[in-house]
């Protein structure tokens, strides 16, 4: 659980006077409470269980709210409605806490968990290679770490292995002893364990692997992998709808694709198939990220739309899936990713790391939507009668 | 689109009750369903519009396995388990009066 230190209180200048007056009893700020609705889950919070350690006497009222994840974009808001709902009750003095308890979304009935400490597995897509989603991948992964989540990074792109190069990773990983047996320690970069399918293959050698292999070495990375708690992994998918999508439609749980397009046409005929893929094996779209969506000039300033900035919002709005963001063309994330050092780490406060925070509160919030409605759906049960 | 609750392999009576979460429910005979097998080998790489029927008399069902969020796999007696069974698929071939009635 993370707890945040966003405390506050609020007194009125005739506190005092307030306080006898108050009216507030714990059923009747429940009550109020439940008038706060969770601008996402559209549900009000006392329903969803986020109220937590309430404590009511003498018009003094302290509470918890545990969100669904750290990395709440809404958390000020969720602030105003409850200082709103209480006030009529004339509570004196209203201490407020956040906390975290990041919530489960995976789904696939056909599938044994090979992670069961992994609460929230994103997979990073693209229709096509080439549009930037290591680059997204790494520093969304670094963005929700920084946003006070616990996150992973594991990267399955087999064809171009290339996490373990934007994160600055130069160990191998260990071998440590678990239980009965032996798991393989992820390195360690920017506080996230990442994993790569590029630690088990020979410098600039080819994979030839064919779709059994793929999936074994897969279900390795994960399963043989002592990942420890996680409350999201991001994996680096391959581009495309290849052999590694199969697999995770098949056999491994996920919580939903992430959609990575650069702006143009031509791209976004590719995400098209990307998206239709998704939707044939039934993963959820969690969200679209618009990548090199212009390029602001060093020397004027200017903004160059040099892929017609905007295409994938549009399409996004097509396909009724949730628009995450837009992130520009900028030297200094590759500079900055050449050097295994993500431009949310190196550059926190620039208008690229900006836009991948951003995108990333709002897959986190995306991720608590998937997650309530994976446990609406019923399960799929097989019976013999 | 209608996603199944249940799958329930009567033995007895040699069929497979589909239950969906929209409320409908339909009995698919075993020979029918094995007939249907939507494999490669069973249907080939064309993409012919009639679905072609495999005629396996007398086969039995030996387990039915979820695949990923989609669909299901069956494993037949007589050795065939290459099927993937999609849920819409399973649903297209749905044999009740209702479904019959609406799609010939």
């Amino acid at each position: 659980m993370w707890i945040f230190g966003t405390r506050f209180r609020r007194r009125n200048a005739d506190g005092e006077k307030r306080k006898d007056m108050s009216s507030a009893t714990r059923e009747s700020v429940l009550a109020a409470l439940k008038t706060v609705q969770d601008p996402e889950l559209h549900k009000d919070i006392v329903t969803l269980g986020m109220v937590k350690d309430l404590a009511v006497a003498d018009g003094r009222v302290s509470l918890t709210v545990e969100l669904t994840t750290p990395a709440c974009p809404l958390k000020d808001k969720i602030k105003g409605d409850v200082e709103q709902a209480l006030a009529p009750l004339g509570v004196s003095d209203l201490a407020l806490e956040f906390g975290a308890q990041v919530r489960g979304s995976k789904s696939g009935a056909g599938t044994t968990d090979l992670l069961p400490s992994v609460e929230n597995i994103v997979l990073v897509a693209s229709g096509k290679g080439g549009v930037g989603k290591s680059t997204v991948a790494a520093n969304l992964a670094v963005a929700l770490k920084m946003h006070g989540a616990s996150v992973g990074l594991l990267d399955a792109d087999i064809y171009g292995p290339s996490a373990p190069m934007l994160m600055g990773v130069t160990e191998e990983p260990a071998k440590v002893p678990v239980d009965d047996g032996f798991k393989l320690a992820p390195p360690v970069a920017h506080g996230l364990p990442v994993m790569s399918i590029g630690f088990f293959l020979e410098p600039d050698q080819a994979v030839i692997w064919r779709g059994p292999m793929l999936g074994k070495a897969l279900q390795q990375l994960m399963g043989d992998v002592h990942w420890g708690e996680l409350d999201y992994l991001v994996v680096d998918m391959p581009p495309g709808t290849g052999d590694v999508q199969i697999t995770f439609s098949q056999q491994l749980k996920c919580s939903g694709a992430l959609l990575v397009a650069t702006p143009q046409d031509v791209a976004l005929a590719d995400v098209v198939r990307a998206k239709s893929m998704f939707d044939k094996v039934h993963i959820p779209i969690v969200g679209m990220v618009e990548n090199m969506s212009y390029f602001v000039c060093d020397g004027c300033g200017k903004q160059h739309e040099i892929f017609s900035r905007g295409g994938a919002r549009r399409a996004a709005e097509r396909f009724g899936v949730p628009f995450l963001g837009e992130v520009p063309m900028v030297s200094q994330i590759r500079e900055w990713g050449d050097k295994g050092v993500p431009i949310v780490v190196q550059d926190p406060g620039s208008e690229t790391a900006q836009a991948f925070l951003e995108a990333a509160a709002r897959l986190a919030g995306q991720l608590s939507i998937a997650s309530a409605a994976t446990r609406k759906a019923p399960d799929l049960r097989i019976v013999t009668s | 689109m209608a996603v199944p609750v249940e799958i329930n392999h009567v033995k007895a009576r040699g069929v497979v009750r589909i239950t969906w979460d929209d409320g409908h429910a339909g009995e698919y005979a075993r020979e029918y369903l094995r007939g249907y097998c939507p494999c490669a080998l069973c249907q080939g790489h064309g993409a012919a519009a009639e679905k072609r029927f495999v005629e396996a008399p007398g086969v039995e069902l030996d387990a039915i396995e979820p695949v990923g969020n989609y669909a299901v796999g069956f494993r037949w007696s007589d050795g065939h388990a290459t099927g993937i069974y999609t849920f819409d698929y399973l649903r297209s071939l749905c044999p009740c009066s209702e479904c019959e009635k609406a799609n010939p």
